[in-house]
């Protein structure tokens, strides 16, 4: 029945190939008009067969001589662009739409785009505000920084440090973020997590952006507030931050600038301080992990993947674009949050969703299940959530206090 | 009409959003390729929860349920097709600690209401096969429907109770009690008829009714008054209890009552008991008074025959130990069993006299005692409950069950010693109650039940009689151990285990119609011209079936499904009072009326079943066989069974659980 649904694919537009599997991403192709193929390791084949999704089968490894084989593929099946989906995918993207767009400074932008430190650099040659920043290879450096920032901060013996953050160089988001206030926590980073990059800690609003680019222009740009960082988000951010879009959008237009970026999406992190200063912390080019895209469809009704395969595809028209997104905030029908769940206590047997979440008028549904083992691990970093809960509702300050609340409770008992 | 249309402003209106809500997770669900449509299920469950929870939101997903149906939430699930469901199965659902597995049940059955009011075309069910359904469905749930939520449900379900109350009781008021109770009716005669010795949950059922009846608030119509006899033979059979006086008063009238007034009573006792299989409590206050005084009395208010009668006559001193120690008013089911068991005359065997005298003296182990304390309370002692169990088991011995439990072989093998060998039955229950350990032999060696760890049941089987709840530990054991030392076997362990495991009865030759290797079906006509030789009275010499023998049936569902292997017990072959050839046979399920598919529907009653017996016309029977025993020296004529007869069975075999195994 489902399959008459399916749109007929329009010959005349682009042909793109997904890196990486997203059932998400699949679906909103399957509903769109652009002919698409799914790029994934062979655990996808047996699915992809089973429902008839186009797929090749790649497993992306470190790229390597092979790489150009997987790219000749698609240029020979008449793909005309590949939409990287995970951070470990973006290399391979450039790598390959440098042969299929004929365009070998791609690849290297993709490099770029991929490793945290280099990024930054480039940031800061292109004139954009970052914090301090340095590599570490090792534990002393970790405490030579913590050190150093502090001694900065003009801070004396005794006083409490500022914290630092540590992040992997090639990971998304926040897996393997740590904080780091005081020596002894550099004793319980394990050995293997080495080489990372230390940033002092800005004290401001933290906030990220969903930018789509075509033609070097930005064609929709979300702002995502950040409630707690690691746990909640919501779109369209609430009206004080809104209040600084005109500057976002200029930093994002540098940004674009100064990596020279053509097409396709990018996903920055800034802090925004209390005197209105901007900080760029980093950018990647894949979609969001946290939902963002599911909260985007909640708040305004489009297919965040459906925009990502437009403004990827280099035969997609202005008009087109301008016909698919809808206007930034005003054309929200309310704010889309979700929080992530961790489990509290130690022990947990059941997942129990609390009443007062269950029965909140904001509350959307949930995607927790229940628990595999009773014990729960301790959490170092910022680990990965065992689920998401979504809310809506049109008051901002509401979704922000109700996101927050959500932090004190126990959905596992 | 202006009730519900009035409720349903109430939702939309106080909780606007939440219906939004449901037009979003139904359009995201609806506009989802098939193999994406798992991941929005989440949201249209959520919402669903919510909304069932509020004020009129049964009524509200009524409406909407089309348009989700639609939409594919049913989609490979067994609810897609509403046709096979089957009512009983929503018990479990309904109390399911899993909240999805809640809904879906909710969901489907308003799905079902919307069918039966004409709103909702099906393409695959009938309004008025929707509302049996429905009457169904609530008949098994009334216990949830009438009473408050037990401490075991809140344990369980916490907040999830709520939903399934709210939803039988919102289909109880759209269908209407009056037809609850009517099929509640049917359902417990129905089961009543098969003599089961587990009536617990039955008198439930009853007494709801009998407290449905009572509350003003609830209209029952016309019905119900199929329901007097049943509650009567509980609370109020006689004259002198027909109030449900409490059983102090009812012996201080005793004590005052002249002969005929006693022999009134007597025989009311004896005839609601006779006819509905239920024993009142103050019936056990009668036989224990009239016991000691007259036989007279006793044989009335056992309601025997004349061949009962002697039989009584005969051990008038045992049956006066066995009531004085079994019967009280918590076990007077125990009344009936040794009525039947008199009438069955099994006491002129002489073993069994002696035996029942060793069980009156029998002390139980620790273990036995708190087994059956546990399940039964302390009143009467574990010996006495002990005894009425066995009085019972040996009264009815198609009457055994095995609860919910996987061990039909036990349940099987006490039967059927009971029902054959009820001495060799009495020495086992000894065995197991006193030495909490049975010994029997497999080809020569000893197997105990204590050096056998695991059986096939996971766990202790807690709901069953008495009888099993102490053999069925030991026997599952020594069954789960037999088959392992036939392990390095070829072919079935059946073969070897069923004659060693249940008697020297059970024929050595053995027939399966299934590779155990490969799961394919397996020279079948030989194995359907075999059975016709050995059980089809028309071809194997008109030789009636002598001693019960052990079967394996494949069970399938209504829609013709594999559900699995079972054992059951062929009694006899005969012709009903129409000429059709039946296999009677003893299925150790609680209820044996059970659909099987294309048009198998298991008899109970009315094609000349006794009590407790299960029947299938002959070639329906055949069609889910794939085990039987038979004697290799009596191979009956072979040669005259028609060809065209085994070729129907066959069809029958592999359009069903055959399918995919030839």
């Amino acid at each position: 029945m489902s399959e008459t649904k399916n749109r007929t694919k329009n010959p005349d537009k682009g042909y793109v190939a997904f890196l990486g599997w997203s059932l998400n991403a699949v679906e909103a192709a399957e509903k769109f008009d652009r002919r698409y193929v799914v790029v994934a390791p062979d655990w996808a084949e047996e699915y992809c067969e089973t429902h008839n999704i186009p797929y090749i089968k790649w497993n992306f490894e470190r790229l390597n001589d092979r790489s150009m084989e997987i790219a000749q593929t698609l240029k020979e099946k008449g793909v005309d662009v590949a939409i990287p989906l995970f951070e470990e995918t973006v290399e391979w993207a450039g790598a390959i739409n440098s042969v299929l767009l004929d365009n070998p400074k791609l690849f290297g932008q993709s490099l770029l785009l991929r490793d945290k430190a280099l990024m930054k650099r480039r940031a800061q040659l292109g004139g954009i505000r970052v914090g301090i920043f340095e590599e570490a290879h090792d534990k002393e450096d970790v405490i030579r920084f913590l050190k150093r920032v502090n001694q900065t901060l003009l801070k004396l013996d005794g006083d409490p440090n500022d914290p630092i953050h540590l992040k992997a160089f090639d990971k998304a988001g926040c897996l393997g973020h740590r904080v780091i206030r005081t020596p002894d926590e550099v004793d319980m980073i394990p050995d293997e997590e080495f080489p990372v990059l230390m940033e002092s800690h800005l004290d401001g609003w933290e906030f990220a952006v969903e930018a789509w680019v075509h033609d070097g222009k930005i064609q929709f740009l979300n702002i995502s507030e950040y409630v707690t960082l690691g746990y909640s988000v919501f779109v369209p951010a609430s009206p004080e931050l809104e209040k600084y879009r005109p500057q976002i959008k200029a930093q994002i237009e540098k940004l674009i600038k100064t990596f020279d970026i053509d097409f396709g999406f990018i996903h920055p992190e800034y802090f925004v301080t209390s005197d209105g200063e901007m900080y760029f912390g980093e950018v990647a080019y894949r979609p969001p992990g946290f939902k963002v895209f599911e909260l985007l469809e909640q708040a305004y009704g489009f297919n965040a993947y459906q925009g990502l395969i437009l403004s990827f595809d280099p035969k997609t028209s202005q008009e087109e674009i301008d016909d698919f997104f809808p206007e930034e905030v005003v054309d929200a029908k309310g704010h889309a949050g979700c929080f992530g769940v961790y489990p509290r206590r130690r022990v947990v047997s059941k997942l129990e969703i609390p009443d007062e979440t269950e029965g909140h008028a904001y509350f959307n549904y949930h995607e927790l299940t229940a628990p595999l083992e009773e014990t729960v691990t301790k959490r170092t970093a910022f680990g990965t959530h065992w689920g998401l809960v979504y809310f809506f509702g049109s008051d901002a300050e509401t979704m922000r206090d109700l996101l927050k609340h959500q932090e004190s409770l126990d959905f596992y008992v | 009409m202006v009730e519900t249309a009035s409720q349903a402003n109430t939702i939309e209106m106080t909780q606007p959003h939440l219906v939004e809500r449901l037009e979003d997770a139904i359009t995201a669900l609806d506009e989802a390729p098939d193999f994406s449509k798992a991941t929005k299920v989440r949201r249209l469950y959520d919402t669903a929860k919510r909304i069932i929870q509020s004020e009129g939101g049964c009524e509200l997903l009524e409406r909407y349920i089309e348009r989700i149906e639609r939409a594919g939430l049913f989609k490979n699930t067994d609810y897609a097709q509403p046709q096979i469901l089957v009512p009983s199965l929503s018990v479990h659902a309904l109390k399911s600690p899993d909240a999805d597995t809640v809904l879906i049940e909710a969901l489907s059955d308003l799905r079902l209401l919307a069918v039966a009011s004409g709103a909702y075309r099906h393409e695959a069910i009938s309004a008025e096969q929707a509302h049996h359904h429905l009457t169904h469905i609530l008949a098994v749930n009334l216990q949830m429907l009438f009473s408050v939520p037990s401490e075991a449900e809140r344990e369980t379900q916490g907040k999830l109770a709520k939903i399934s109350r709210n939803l039988l009781q919102y289909l109880a008021q759209r269908i209407g009690y009056e037809y609850i109770i009517e099929q509640l009716i049917d359902e417990i005669w129905r089961i009543l008829q098969q003599r089961p010795i587990q009536v617990d949950q039955i008198k439930q059922m009853v007494t709801q009714i009998a407290i449905c009846q009572q509350n003003p608030d609830i209209d029952l119509g016309q019905s119900g008054h199929g329901a007097d006899r049943l509650i009567s033979s509980l609370y109020g059979a006689t004259q002198a209890s027909r109030e449900d006086p409490g059983v102090a008063v009812y012996l201080s009238r005793l004590e005052t009552m002249d002969a005929p007034t006693l022999q009134y009573e007597a025989t009311g006792f004896a005839r609601a008991m006779h006819d509905t299989g239920l024993v009142s409590p103050y019936h056990a206050v009668l036989l224990r008074f009239v016991s000691d005084n007259s036989d007279h009395l006793l044989s009335e208010a056992l309601g025997l025959s004349s061949t009962g009668r002697d039989c009584l006559l005969s051990f008038i001193d045992l049956v006066r130990a066995l009531i004085d120690k079994a019967v009280h008013p918590e076990s007077a089911q125990a009344i009936y069993g040794l009525s039947l068991l008199l009438e069955r005359c099994i006491l002129y065997q002489p073993a069994v006299a002696p035996s029942l005298w060793r069980q009156l003296s029998l002390t139980l182990s620790a273990e036995a005692s708190q087994r059956l304390s546990l399940l039964f309370g302390d009143q009467p002692t574990p010996e006495a409950r002990l005894l009425g169990g066995v009085l019972c088991v040996l009264g009815l011995p198609l009457g055994v069950g095995q609860g919910n439990n996987p061990t039909c072989q036990s349940a099987r093998a006490i039967s059927m010693w009971a029902y054959s060998d009820p001495d060799y039955l009495l020495q086992l229950v000894v065995s197991a109650a006193r030495d909490n350990e049975v010994i029997m032999h497999f080809e020569g060696q000893s197997i105990s039940s204590r050096d056998s760890v695991a059986g096939i049941a996971k766990e202790l089987p807690m709901d069953l009689d008495p009888v099993s709840l102490i053999l069925v530990p030991h026997l599952d054991r020594i069954y789960a151990e037999m088959g392992r030392r036939c392990a390095d076997r070829e072919g079935d362990p059946h073969r070897w285990v069923n004659p060693e495991f249940h008697g020297w009865w059970c024929g050595r030759g053995f027939a399966i119609n299934v590779d155990v290797a490969t799961g394919k079906l397996h020279q079948l006509q030989d194995f359907l011209r075999k059975f016709y030789a050995s059980y089809h009275p028309f071809y194997n010499g008109n030789q009636p079936l002598i001693h019960p023998q052990p079967a394996g049936v494949a069970i399938t569902d209504s829609a013709m499904r594999f559900i699995g292997w079972h054992a059951i017990t062929i009694l006899r072959v005969a012709l009903d009072q129409e000429n059709v050839m039946r296999v009677y046979f003893y299925n150790p399920n609680n209820d044996s009326g059970q659909n099987w598919g294309d048009d198998i529907l298991v008899s109970t009653a009315g094609n000349s079943e006794r009590s407790g017996e299960a029947s299938l016309p002959f070639e329906q029977f055949a069609s889910r066989l794939y085990i039987f025993h038979f004697d290799p020296l009596e191979p009956g004529m072979m040669g005259s069974v028609p060809p065209e007869e085994l070729e129907a069975v066959s069809e029958r075999i592999i359009k069903s659980w055959g399918a995919n195994r030839v």
